[in-house]
């Protein structure tokens, strides 16, 4: 029960003033305008005057974030589904919402099958070793592809191993996307399940994952989507999708660290064990596992005191998104990283030494990849770094895919909706400073 | 950056143009080969060298890496050539305790790579060389202290 007097609502009130201020009414975005909602881009002298293009490692906090989740914290902060005051029945209620948000966020049908996990990696450990690990037969096929990052790639191989079965990897053909026409087995009998990423981490490609689910459903064969790096610019509807799975983490679409998302399909609750037990997660515990039972989904999935303060930033994480479009952010992204492959191809010192390895045709995932033939990653980085420009540099996580494009390490370009022009001729410089010290 | 800091000195960005010591093809003849990797980052290299008379009569390295990597291997194989490995194997301590920012000063002939200091994350590519030496030498001397009749 809500006492007479509510406190502030914590998530949704940001919405439509997120709205107005960011929109406006216009048809694109004005990442200016985004920008000044992100503080800490005028915060202090390392982030003052940052080009930030490391977006896929993790994004910015918008204010309505920061301030929902400091009225979580300031407000009523309690126990969550474990008080009986009324602090404690307002927080248990806020962190329903902030769920509720999160469901209706992906389309899902029922809040029960959205569970709040740590992150995208550990929602893809929890389905690998309390899905498939207990069905999972000797000599079965898993499937992941070429370009995932090693948190849906390490889980499958080490089930697979546990259970005697067989990890397949989806390859890529020459357009830098999966070669879906080479495995007519994918959609077999043998397969136990498919596990793909929405949006490459390294490459920026989307794949086709519409037809892989639509193929999977008709066979029955449980699919998990890793959308970490697709809630910002793709509205997700998963039952449309018919996915069994969906794993993406808040920190990298304007949300808190430490936060995410797994949705179960209802069809798949059932047949979800709970991997971590504890406080919270159980109905019945008895002196032996046979007597013990445990609670209703989603929170058998939820051992330990719920992340209240995160929940709700990650519900507000979701209203900003949404505040902003989509829609517009990928074409204000898309816009961004054609301006900066255009930039490097008639650039006349960087054309012949830079090697970009995203594919053009998937340049409104933001994300761009590609590497120098002389100088190394982490020195580009590092001088794009002297130069304010944030970029990645390294395997990404993604060693299986940079074996196969036979390079140690790449330098990543990744962006969001407050990125500019600016931004990329800030890279594009430091580049160029790159080649006059290395020349 | 002040130039104290800046990382791309000349004499650094020399070495790893044109580094010495450095070897496209396997390490021929050495008494001791090592190999250091951070798969992080790519930097692998191996490092062979021979003794003789207690004194580093060769010292060659192969591999890729990024310029501190590879200024550093390069450095540290003309500030090694020559020299007695009881030398060399205080040159190591020094370098590990200069990393570890336990001694401020960095050997004499090393300066060039002093600013990686201030950028933590180029340490490791700093040591890879440094740390191949080091075991290198302990495996040399453990060695040596069961054949004491070897060189």
């Amino acid at each position: 029960m809500l006492s007479e007097k509510p406190l502030p609502m914590p998530v949704g009130e940001k919405t439509s003033e997120a709205q107005v201020a960011l929109q406006s009414g216009a048809t694109t975005l004005d990442p200016y305008k985004v920008k000044a909602h992100f503080p800490i881009f005028a915060n202090n002298v390392l982030s003052k005057n940052l080009s930030y293009l490391d977006n896929a490692a993790t994004s910015q906090k918008p204010n309505t974030v920061i301030s929902a989740m400091n009225r979580a914290l300031t407000q009523f902060n309690s126990p969550v589904h474990r008080g009986f005051y009324p602090l404690a029945e307002h927080s248990s209620d806020y962190y329903e919402q902030a769920r509720e948000r999160l469901r209706s966020f992906i389309g899902a049908s029922s809040a029960r099958s959205c569970v709040f996990t740590s992150g995208a990696t550990e929602s893809i450990n929890h389905v690998a070793q309390g899905f498939l690990l207990p069905r999972l037969k000797p000599g079965q096929a898993v499937w992941v592809t070429r370009m995932e990052h090693h948190a849906n790639f390490l889980p499958w191989q080490a089930v697979c191993e546990q259970a005697g079965a067989h990890l397949h990897i989806i390859e890529l053909n020459e357009d830098g996307e999966l070669a879906l026409d080479k495995y007519p087995e994918l959609f077999g009998d043998n397969t136990a399940m498919i596990a793909l990423t929405h949006t490459s981490n390294v490459l920026g490609v989307v794949n086709n994952v519409e037809a892989i689910c639509r193929q999977a459903q008709q066979n029955n064969i449980p699919v998990l989507l890793d959308a970490a790096q697709a809630m910002t610019s793709h509205k997700i509807d998963v039952s449309a999708l018919a996915c069994d799975f969906l794993v993406f983490s808040a920190h990298k679409m304007f949300g808190p660290n430490g936060i995410g998302l797994l949705y179960i399909s209802d069809k798949r609750i059932a047949q979800m064990q709970p991997t971590k037990l504890g406080g919270g997660m159980v109905e019945f515990t008895g002196d032996s596992m046979a007597q013990t039972s445990f609670a209703e989904a989603p929170h058998c999935f939820e051992a330990g005191s719920p992340n209240l303060a995160s929940a709700i930033g990650f519900a507000a994480a979701c209203d900003f998104v949404c505040a902003l479009e989509q829609d517009k952010i990928k074409q204000h992204i898309e816009a961004l990283a054609l301006t900066f492959h255009h930039a490097l191809s008639n650039n006349p010192h960087l054309k012949h030494s830079i090697r970009v390895v995203s594919p053009i045709k998937h340049a409104a995932s933001g994300i761009i990849s590609f590497y120098h033939e002389v100088i190394h990653a982490h020195d580009l980085a590092q001088i794009m770094g002297d130069a304010n420009v944030a970029v990645r540099a390294g395997h990404h996580c993604a060693q299986p895919l940079l074996r196969h494009l036979n390079v140690s390490s790449t330098l990543r370009i990744s962006l969001s909706a407050y990125n500019t022009e600016a931004d990329i001729q800030a890279a594009i410089r430091a580049l160029e400073r790159a080649h006059e010290i290395f020349s | 950056m002040s130039s104290d800091k800046a990382l791309y000195k000349a004499q650094l960005l020399d070495h790893f143009k044109k580094p010495r010591n450095k070897v496209s093809g396997d390490l021929l003849h050495m008494d001791i080969i090592r190999r250091g990797s951070i798969p992080r980052c790519g930097d692998d290299i191996e490092l062979g060298f021979a003794i003789t008379n207690m004194r580093i009569e060769r010292i060659e390295f192969r591999g890729r890496g990024c310029s501190v990597c590879i200024a550093s291997a390069s450095m540290m194989t003309e500030a090694t050539k020559g020299q007695n490995i009881e030398d060399v194997n205080a040159l190591t301590k020094h370098m590990k305790a200069w990393i570890a920012g336990e001694i401020e000063e960095i050997p004499s002939g090393l300066e060039a790579l002093d600013a990686v200091r201030h950028h933590p994350v180029r340490k490791k590519c700093l040591m890879l060389s440094w740390e191949a030496l080091a075991d290198g030498l302990q495996e040399h001397m453990q060695n040596a202290e069961q054949s004491p009749h070897a060189k």
